[in-house]
């Protein structure tokens, strides 16, 4: 079914790729990509006298850009992913608390919400820095609590409508238990909102972890992610763009794929939608 | 409704836009990287605010040249001399006004004095003057008399950096600052701009610039823009890969030294093996014309070669990775824990590329042996390891900037290298005594003094590991005729820009 | 609705104290304003009376004594930086923030829905397509890139704007342009995502079997049931522009709060810190009543 969409698949294709960098690129790659070669400084893209790994060009210190960015997807994806997971599942969870339960609760966590999102990140990230160690956990920690009160608001926001809603109601009088309403009804109608705000927040987090990591936390060079390489190739942007533009584009091309894969997901996954997968299956087959 | 009216009016109370600016206008505009937060002229040593100030809307005593080899030149003062063991006279200008008008005489020197060192307001300037006691005594209204306990033989280049304000100004910051200077500051839209004018009433020569605006931008990119796009006439500092166009971009020395500060007080740094190791192990050819700009010179010394008494005969540490990694052995031999990991802390953007030069230098230093961490971080976070009390619960290299363009390297040694010194990482009697004497000393003892002690802190004591005397970019536009120097850091003199 | 704003002004009033609590007490945990204030070779005699001239020697608990004793007469303190009224060193950053943030919202809600619902009305379709993959390559790619791209292409190359600064209407073109389009890519998909829904959903499903086959009915009916996650993901963003653009305020030389806030912060200069927070935060609570407001309006069932 998933071949049907083919932006879909090649979508799929690209992210499982993604992983198996994650996976195995440190283990095999991390040796040639922290080997600095300042007579590769800057090197251009698109040959390959210096070898396969210069095809995308070579660093302000020489190292080869490929293999970098292959090595650097292990610590981008484990922080992006940690940080819009953990702040998905807490807003959410926060969110359908609010909507669901008294309006007391409810009052009290919007209220923390709202201080949440008065709260400037950099100041937070400075004050966790001055009382934990850095660590990717404290950075996952910093950007994830930052993020919270856009799946919070989103969340109660929904479940305020669905609640109200006939099927709800229905189920309610019928008997059923808050948590069968809560997973069987109310969540499935707003996990498509919270997918797709939480793809975006993908690229979203990867570049502004690169933000934190002048102030010394989480991601120290010679450590590498796709955000700092960005970051570190913007004073070239002029004359040696590549530095900043493929792990720019790399962002880019995850974000779209996790993307394309929720809107595949949103429609696979609703039978009053599915239709459309198979009509285009059909056009295309 | 309210906003798309006044858009509309926005739109229709803008004129034109034209970056090109008419051909016998003589105002000029320099765009800085860092906005002044304050205008007080007891603050113009910091850069951002001495930039606009120094020189432009106060004047000193003494001036210090810096592009040709005049020494110490007369500005407000005319002469000085020594009248007695521990005081100085100075001679001032006659027929010298401030801008609102009034005279300048001793008072004011003596109350500007007062008032950099009064504990009612934190004035950068004082600083210079720690440690010494001196006392102004006003003889008439235009001779004043400076009496030093111990002595001080370059007062008179102290003194350059003296602002000069009405002996009216308050014991607080001021927010209208008056001078004696060609220019008066003429408006401040705070986060916008300031505009200096220029004044008819300066007792020296007018300018050819008749008035300034400053602007303010972070990014290095946008200022090189502006000078491009004529929207600025001056970007004192570009960064080095944006200054690709001859026709307009000068590189010149901007006085910073980096070097990394060893703290001899943990093992395996107290070792001298080790710290030799440390010095031959980089590669510091290898960083000129790559990851720093072409004319970035090897550093002997923590101060630029224009600096008195700096020593010649002093040679860079060579590149050896082979004898780094026999004395690293030589020292293990011996029981040094040459294995320890050392941190390497780096400051974020302390100046461009500083985040690959310390990549670059953990490179290196791994490659012969060394267990290197780095660790980049913010400016206040930076503090904490540079200055004392140091931590100490590991082996740390400081990654460090120093800038000194005043001539003479008491501003430097004191602080970093006497056993009593913020910054300093040694504890060596003989360095103590050198930096003691020399400051007390004149003339030629004094340069040889000098000369002595960058010699020894380089070859014996081997205190740090010094790297490179920087260079600044600044661009320049065509319609003016203007060339940075290696005060250019912390001032800019209006008055030495002329229109071609 | 009148009882709601009271108690929303009581709450949000605690919420605020809660924040000015936490704000100054955890931002003096994270060092000491007088070494970053003074050169790093100033004396420890300096250091001590730059201290005790602005009150920070005395135990935090009494700094914030007083602290609390001002505010309660409307003084914030002064700036250690500025040596000015922090107040009024934040309000002029914060009016240039509000009059980008409502520009750039106004133009980005107007152009998502739009463009969002057409893409939701005519799925799958090249419009579609084109639609999505612009917008999620503009939400996901880093601003300094479009910013420096766009003053390259318009100023440098075109010479059609100019690189930044606030002086004319032209100055505005590109900072707004930048701030415009993460918010945009953002909105759109959930414009897009949840107009899909909505479209399957049972009311519209029920007019369309009625025979109403007016485009503009449906479009109005489905528009209203996927209004909220839409409201909800606006008054995010709204919050994060008036948090501050820091990217577009640094590139541009726009004097906005986000700099100031950054800079403060870095040179730990508390009380502009505080009075920073306290200005965008009394602004984000009244965005979030707003959007309560609105949400009442778009569907009286809701009583929040």
């Amino acid at each position: 079914m998933l071949w049907a969409d083919k932006f879909a698949f090649a979508a799929a294709l690209f992210l499982m790729l993604m992983l198996l960098f994650a996976i195995f690129g440190p283990a095999l790659l991390d040796g040639v990509a922290s080997k600095q070669n300042l007579r590769a400084r800057n090197a251009a893209p698109f040959t390959v006298e210096r070898g396969f790994l210069y095809l995308l060009g070579g660093d302000a210190l020489g190292r080869p850009l490929l293999a970098r960015i292959i090595v650097a997807a292990q610590n981008t994806l484990t922080i992006a992913a940690g940080a819009v997971a953990a702040s998905m599942v807490i807003g959410s969870t926060l969110g359908l608390i609010a909507g669901y339960a008294g309006k007391t609760t409810g009052e009290v966590i919007m209220r923390l919400a709202d201080v949440i999102m008065s709260f400037p990140s950099l100041l937070l990230a400075v004050i966790v820095l001055y009382m934990l160690e850095p660590s990717i956990g404290n950075l996952v920690l910093v950007l994830a609590i930052t993020r919270i009160p856009i799946y919070l608001r989103t969340t109660r926001a929904e479940v305020l409508e669905v609640r109200e809603r006939m099927f709800v109601q229905a189920a309610q009088v019928m008997g059923a238990s808050t948590s069968r309403i809560i997973f069987r009804h109310i969540l499935p109608v707003i996990l498509p909102t919270l997918l797709t705000i939480a793809t975006l927040d993908f690229a979203f987090v990867m570049l502004a972890e690169s933000a934190l990591s002048f102030l010394g936390i989480g991601i120290q060079p010679p450590e590498v992610t796709w955000g700092l390489m960005v970051s570190q190739g913007r004073q070239y942007l002029t004359n040696a763009w590549w530095l900043a533009f493929w792990p720019g584009l790399m962002i880019i091309l995850t974000t779209m794929s996790l993307n394309l894969l929720s809107g595949w997901m949103r429609v696979a996954l609703n039978p009053t939608q599915r239709w459309r997968l198979e009509l285009g299956g059909k056009r295309n087959g | 409704m309210k906003y798309i009216t006044a858009l509309a009016g926005l739109l229709l109370a803008s004129t034109a836009m034209s970056p090109a600016f008419a051909q016998d206008n003589h105002d000029v505009t320099v765009v800085l990287a860092e906005e002044a937060d304050v205008i007080e002229p007891c603050m113009a040593t910091r850069s951002n605010i001495g930039r606009i100030v120094l020189q432009n809307i106060s004047e000193t005593l003494t001036e210090l040249d810096v592009r040709g080899d005049k020494g110490l030149m007369p500005r407000l003062a005319e002469s000085w001399e020594m009248a007695g063991d521990n005081t100085w006279r100075f001679h001032l200008r006659e027929g010298v006004k401030f801008s609102d008008g009034s005279d300048f005489d001793a008072e004011d020197v003596k109350h500007s004095f007062e008032r950099a060192g009064s504990d009612q307001i934190t004035c950068e300037i004082s600083r210079y003057y720690e440690g010494i006691d001196i006392t102004p005594k006003v003889v008439d209204a235009h001779t004043i008399d400076f009496t030093t306990e111990p002595a001080q033989p370059i007062l008179p280049l102290l003194l350059s950096l003296l602002t000069i304000v009405p002996s009216e100004t308050p014991l607080e910051f001021t927010r209208n600052p008056i001078g004696t200077g060609p220019y008066m500051l003429a408006e401040w839209n705070p986060g916008q701009d300031i505009k200096l004018a220029r004044r008819d009433d300066y007792w020296g020569e007018a300018p050819a610039v008749t008035g300034a605006t400053y602007l303010f931008r972070t990014d290095a990119a946008v200022r090189a823009a502006m000078v491009q796009t004529g929207e600025a006439d001056i970007a004192p500092s570009i960064s080095a890969t944006d200054a690709t166009d001859p026709e307009m971009d000068f590189s010149y020395p901007n006085s910073e030294t980096t070097y990394l500060r060893i703290d001899q007080n943990v093992a395996p740094l107290g070792d001298k093996r080790v710290r030799e190791a440390l010095n031959l192990a980089l590669d510091r050819e290898a960083f000129i014309g790559t990851i720093l700009a072409e004319g970035t010179q090897i550093a002997t010394a923590i101060n630029v070669p224009t600096t008195l008494g700096w020593n010649p005969d002093v040679t860079a540490w060579p590149y050896d990775p082979d004898k780094a990694r026999a004395l690293l052995a030589e020292a293990k031999a011996d029981g040094v824990p040459v294995e320890t990991t050392i941190s390497l802390i780096g400051r974020t953007g302390n100046f461009p590329g500083a985040t690959e030069v310390f990549e670059a230098i953990q490179g290196m230093l791994t490659d012969v042996g060394f267990n290197i961490d780095l660790q980049m971080v913010e400016v206040a976070e930076h503090e904490q390891y540079y200055s004392k009390p140091y931590v100490e619960d590991r082996p740390i290299l400081v990654g460090a900037q120093h800038d000194n363009s005043r001539g003479d390297p008491v501003f430097s040694m004191y602080f970093k290298y006497h056993s009593e010194g913020r910054q300093s990482g040694i504890n060596d009697p003989k360095v103590d005594e050198l930096i003691e004497t020399a400051t007390a000393a004149t003339g030629e003892e004094r340069s040889a003094l000098w000369s002595e002690l960058f010699a020894y802190l380089h070859d014996d004591v081997v205190a740090d590991v010094l790297l490179f005397h920087m260079v600044g970019h600044a661009r320049v536009g065509g319609r003016v005729d203007f060339t940075p120097t290696i005060a250019t850091n912390s001032s800019l003199q209006l008055s030495e820009i002329g229109f071609k | 609705m009148s009882s709601m704003l009271g108690k929303r002004a009581v709450s949000s009033f605690i919420s605020l104290m809660v924040l000015i609590v936490l704000v100054f007490f955890l931002s003096r945990l994270t060092g000491d304003p007088a070494a970053l204030y003074l050169p790093v070779d100033a004396s420890e005699e300096m250091r001590q009376n730059f201290r005790e001239i602005h009150g920070l020697n005395d135990p935090v608990l009494v700094q914030f004594g007083h602290y609390l004793a001002d505010l309660v007469r409307f003084d914030f303190g002064d700036s250690l930086r500025k040596a000015r009224p922090a107040l009024e060193v934040v309000l002029e950053a914060f009016t240039w923030t509000l009059e980008l943030a409502l520009i750039t919202m106004a133009l980005v809600t107007a152009a998502a829905i739009a463009l969002g619902s057409l893409a939701a009305f005519n799925i799958g379709s090249p419009l579609d397509r084109i639609a999505s993959l612009l917008s999620l390559i503009g939400a996901s790619a880093p601003d300094f890139w479009i910013a420096i791209v766009g003053i390259v292409l318009f100023s440098v190359s075109l010479g059609w704007l100019p690189t930044s600064g606030t002086g004319s209407v032209w100055h505005w073109i590109l900072p707004i342009s930048v701030l415009f389009i993460r918010p945009f890519g953002l909105i759109l998909q959930v414009v897009r995502g949840s107009m899909i829904t909505a479209l399957g959903s049972a009311y519209v499903k029920t007019a369309r079997a009625k025979g109403v086959k007016n485009r503009p009915i449906i479009f109005v009916h489905t528009l209203r049931n996927a209004m909220l996650p839409v409201i909800t993901v606006i008054g995010d963003q709204a919050a994060a522009l008036l948090n501050g653009a820091v990217v577009v305020e640094t590139i541009f030389g726009f004097p906005g709060v986000g700099k100031l806030m950054i800079d403060s912060i870095l040179q730990r200069d508390f009380n502009v810190i505080l009075a920073a927070i306290m200005v965008t935060a009394l602004a984000i609570f009244v965005m979030n009543l707003l959007i309560d407001i609105a949400y009442a309006l778009l569907d009286p069932r809701i009583r929040t």
